[in-house]
């Protein structure tokens, strides 16, 4: 689909912006397909469909940015934005020279099959109520079943004064399940949930018989498990249980914005150890159909696969255009926004650790009093003390290296630059997750991996025995 | 695209199209805003975001089913497309018998939630910088700041269906946050504050500041803490973000679905007889005060637990019905393009009788949380939670150590139960959420 404004709208807009000062200026313009279906309490609950388009102009003067956005229908709109990003502009020299803007193609790592524009609102509906069903059939302690769709469609264009020109188009899927089991007082959810930066090809039978299954066995395992015990313990982490983990404990402490401030436990790092040498961690935008993969970063830079630690040693900062420059990094590709109405600030894409080479039954094998965790959930960590805690979703003790009963209501929190060098086994394997990640009020879609591995000791939260709350 | 529409023009369009369908009738939300934002470092303006946003979010009701769309489009095509749009979703939606949409106007009230004025860039900047200033001054040991903003916003809301229902107000608000860090030797905390006001001067520099470099401060020197029951103090700003979780328990929809524990217990103890939980969306000033909600409700006080009996539930059109109660005008918009859910609005933990610091020193052993993570993971519908936590040892109302890398774990609704005292300070915050202090008599709390 061809972008509704040209590289001409753009150049006029960007030239206004510039007129009153600056040193540099850029056009971000965004239209946004959605369509979101909920299926809950045995019926199509919400039918939401929108159209969202809009630009934000973004001008720097001396240290400063200005940013103007609003909701846009065409380059006349375009044009009166402009003006009032440089309104605020009285003291700078006009007169800044200005690159003409070259139309430039990006290649992608992947292609969508199927355009989910195209397919029938009947049949994605059909979708849900076929996951309605799967659950249901779980049987009699099955409670609730709430099954959502998302598509999502985000045509972009980003043009700088400095002649950039380039466009992207996003499709992003989701389907979720969340299921509910109740069993006398206790209610327990089980969770899963399929995306991707890709089309509705990804929504094969297979796949959403899959996560249907997956959330409902979940839920009916946590209703009959025991509460999870509080204490310090030694934990596996399934490449199963996915990347919150990394996100969480390393992955925000590594973003530029932060680290420019001295803001995070790795500022000023660059070169030391920050981890055990077992670890590889990697930032991979351009992993093909994943859920934080782009052809553009939203500034218009092309997407890396970044290597931000290596065999235990800080390599570099996850940037975006301005961070790169003031830390003197090459510029990464991790410029993201949630929309036109936003800034973009430096974020993860898919972030992972690289697998090992321990086998991944040999480090159950070896914890002979221990946690397993099958599934991590939500996370969320406070990067200038580096602790986090992120929730779990599906865990088991382990006894005499084997999983024994099944835990419900455990958290895992720790200190990120500690844990990592604490981790003293890595498996061969290597297993993805995917979120929605939250920073400074904007939401990005990511995908998070790694493999299985062994945290020698660990605060675990859960229950103290004999506690009334 | 052309020929941008007025916002009353907008709603007229859209209210025009909708009676060109035939058989159905329907619901137009209008609201626009602009904002704007100056992020300071430093004592030195960093960014400054102007935002503009127009748009309007359709309902259509054929037969018993129910569409919905949004477009930020306002031209007479878009606005066309948008119905339309709309129309289409309902014929995959199921058949609703209890839909309803506003036939009456509600009736306009003041309630002091805007302000008209006008400020500059500077004047905004000046807040911000203050708050900085306060906090460096609060203790030496505060080295930066993460980011210090000040936005202001003004917003329109109209509302109209093809039943004849017409309704507008507008609001405003100011709010300015920080996240002060203090280190000392290699370690580094962070502590964070903010607050909103619908006035321009209802905004406190001086209270933001304090906050933000005591929090951080306070963290300083934290050190493990041992696995252990214990009591625990929340005070004010964390007491919210336990009325904040609550929220989704007197929710009807929930109710309706058995995704509540509060469900089938109206007239039944479900707190601590020290307890009464308040609704007020007529709370003047408030910073979620409106004179009616998404479906055009006129919005009131509620009292929904009283004396730890629970009360009632927050309904909207189709809740109601289906309960056979009143509607209660929670059926709240986060913005045009979504559809209305039902959502609290001022609520808020009625205030005590106890003088906070003396109950508090009443307590021989107690942990004061000063900072909650992943309060996003509390499961509404079991109600259980298990957060990390960073908190400070008290030893009768007087600090030990900090703690942190610890978690707490628990159940809400027990949780509300064992809430043994209840501050005289309610405060309310950002979101228009209040609570005083409140301790809670005993706590999972794990650590090493």
């Amino acid at each position: 689909m061809t972008p509704s404004i040209t590289a001409r709208d753009a150049e006029r807009a960007l030239r206004t912006a510039l007129s009153r000062g600056g040193e540099w200026a850029e056009l971000y313009w965004e239209r946004h397909h959605v369509v979101a279906l909920t299926f809950d309490d045995g019926k199509l609950e919400d039918a939401v469909t929108g159209l969202d388009q809009g630009a934000g102009i973004r001008i720097e003067v001396g240290d400063q940015q200005r940013f103007a956005n609003s909701n846009v229908a065409d380059a006349d709109d375009l044009m009166t934005l402009a003006g009032r990003a440089a309104a605020g502009i009285t003291d700078a020299v006009p007169g800044t020279s200005f690159e003409s803007l070259r139309q430039e193609e990006v290649p992608r790592t992947h292609a969508v099959a199927i355009d989910p524009r195209t397919v029938p609102i009947e049949r994605k509906v059909g979708l849900l109520r076929r996951v309605n069903e799967l659950a249901r059939a779980g049987g009699a302690k099955v409670h609730q079943v709430t099954a959502q769709y998302r598509e999502s469609v985000q045509e972009i264009v980003v043009a700088n004064s400095e002649g950039r020109f380039r466009t992207d188009t996003r499709v992003r899927l989701v389907l979720s399940v969340l299921v509910t089991a109740k069993d006398g007082d206790v209610l327990e959810s089980g969770y899963e949930a399929i995306a991707g930066t890709l089309g509705f090809e990804m929504l094969s039978d297979e796949a959403v018989v899959a996560a249907a299954e997956t959330a409902t066995r979940r839920a009916l395992l946590n209703v009959a498990a025991e509460p999870a015990p509080a204490g310090t313990y030694t934990v596996v982490l399934s490449s199963e249980a996915g990347g919150t983990l990394i996100h969480e404990s390393v992955g925000h402490g590594l973003e530029a914005d932060l680290n420019l401030k001295g803001m995070s436990v790795y500022s000023g790092r660059l070169g030391q150890k920050v981890a055990s040498e077992l670890i590889t961690v990697v930032d991979d935008g351009t992993d093909p159909g994943r859920r934080g993969t782009a052809a553009i970063d939203d500034e218009g830079a092309r997407t890396n696969r970044t290597v931000l630690i290596e065999n235990g040693v800080l390599k570099t900062y996850l940037s975006d255009r301005k961070h790169a420059k003031k830390l003197n990094i090459p510029e990464s590709g991790n410029g993201r926004r949630e929309s036109f109405r936003s800034l973009p600030i430096c974020r993860m894409t898919n972030t992972m650790i690289l697998p090992g080479t321990s086998d991944p039954a040999a480090i159950l094998a070896s914890v002979p009093d221990g946690i397993f965790v099958k599934k991590m959930g939500g996370g969320q960590v406070d990067v200038v003390s580096g602790n986090f805690a992120f929730e779990i979703t599906e865990c088991y003790r382990i006894r005499d290296g084997k999983l024994a009963e099944p835990l419900r209501g455990a958290t895992l929190v720790g200190q990120g630059p500690k844990l990592m060098s604490e981790i003293d086994m890595v498996g061969t394997d290597l297993g993805y997750s995917v979120g929605t990640c939250g920073k400074d009020g904007q939401s990005a879609p990511v995908a998070d991996a790694q493999p299985t591995l062994r945290i020698p000791s660990v605060v675990v939260g859960g229950k103290v025995k004999g506690t009334a709350a | 695209m052309s020929e941008r529409l007025k916002n009353d023009a907008a709603v007229e369009h859209a209210v025009e199209a909708l009676r060109g369908l035939r058989g159905t009738i329907g619901e137009v939300f209008f609201r626009g805003s602009h904002s704007t934002s100056v992020e300071v470092k430093d004592g030195a303006i960093e960014n400054v975001l102007a935002h503009g946003e127009r748009g309007i979010g359709v309902r259509v009701i054929d037969g018993q089913r129910v569409g919905f769309a949004y477009t930020s489009a306002l031209s007479s095509e878009g606005v066309r497309a948008c119905v339309d749009a709309a129309h289409a979703m309902s014929r995959v939606a199921e058949v609703e018998p209890d839909l309803q949409i506003a036939t009456d106007s509600p009736p306009v009230v003041e309630l002091g939630i805007h302000e008209d004025g006008e400020r500059s860039v500077e004047d905004r900047a000046a807040v911000a910088v203050e708050v900085e200033r306060v906090a460096r001054a609060v203790d030496p040991r505060i080295s930066g700041f993460r980011k210090t903003t000040f936005s202001d916003s003004g917003t329109t809301t109209i509302f109209a269906t093809t039943l004849g229902a017409w309704g507008r107000y507008r609001e405003s608000s100011s709010g300015v946050g920080t996240a002060a860090i203090a280190t000392q030797g290699e370690e580094r905390q962070i502590g964070g504050h903010g607050e909103a006001s619908r006035t321009f001067s209802g905004v406190s520099a001086e209270r933001v500041g304090r906050r933000a470099a005591e929090q951080a401060v306070g963290k300083l020197g934290a050190r493990p803490f041992p696995t252990q029951r214990i009591a625990v103090v929340l005070d004010p700003w964390q007491g919210m973000q336990l009325v904040g979780a609550i929220g989704t328990l007197f929710n009807a929809d929930s109710v309706l679905k058995g995704k509540s524990l509060f469900k089938g217990r109206i007239g039944e103890r479900v707190a601590s007889a020290r307890v009464s939980v308040i609704d007020d969306a007529r709370k003047p000033a408030g910073l979620r005060t409106a004179p009616f909600d998404g479906e055009g409700t006129p919005t009131r006080r509620r009292e929904l637990i009283v004396d730890g009996t629970l009360q009632g539930y927050l309904t909207s059109l189709k809740t109601a019905r289906k309960l056979g109660t009143e509607p209660t005008g929670n059926a709240r918009r986060g913005s045009y393009a979504m559809p209305s859910r039902i959502s609290p609005s001022n609520l808020h933990i009625a205030n005590g009788a106890e003088d906070a610091s003396a109950m508090v020193a009443g307590l021989d052993r107690a942990l004061r949380i000063t900072s909650l993570l992943n309060l996003h993971t509390i499961d509404p519908i079991s109600g259980e939670f298990s957060l990390g936590a960073a908190g400070d040892y008290l030893e009768r109302g007087v600090k030990q150590y900090a703690v942190q890398g610890i978690t707490i774990a628990g159940n809400l609704v027990a949780l509300l139960s064992s809430i043994s005292g209840v501050g005289n300070d309610l405060t309310f915050g950002g979101g228009g959420i209040g609570s005083p202090t409140l301790v809670i008599s005993e706590l999972s709390v794990g650590g090493t």
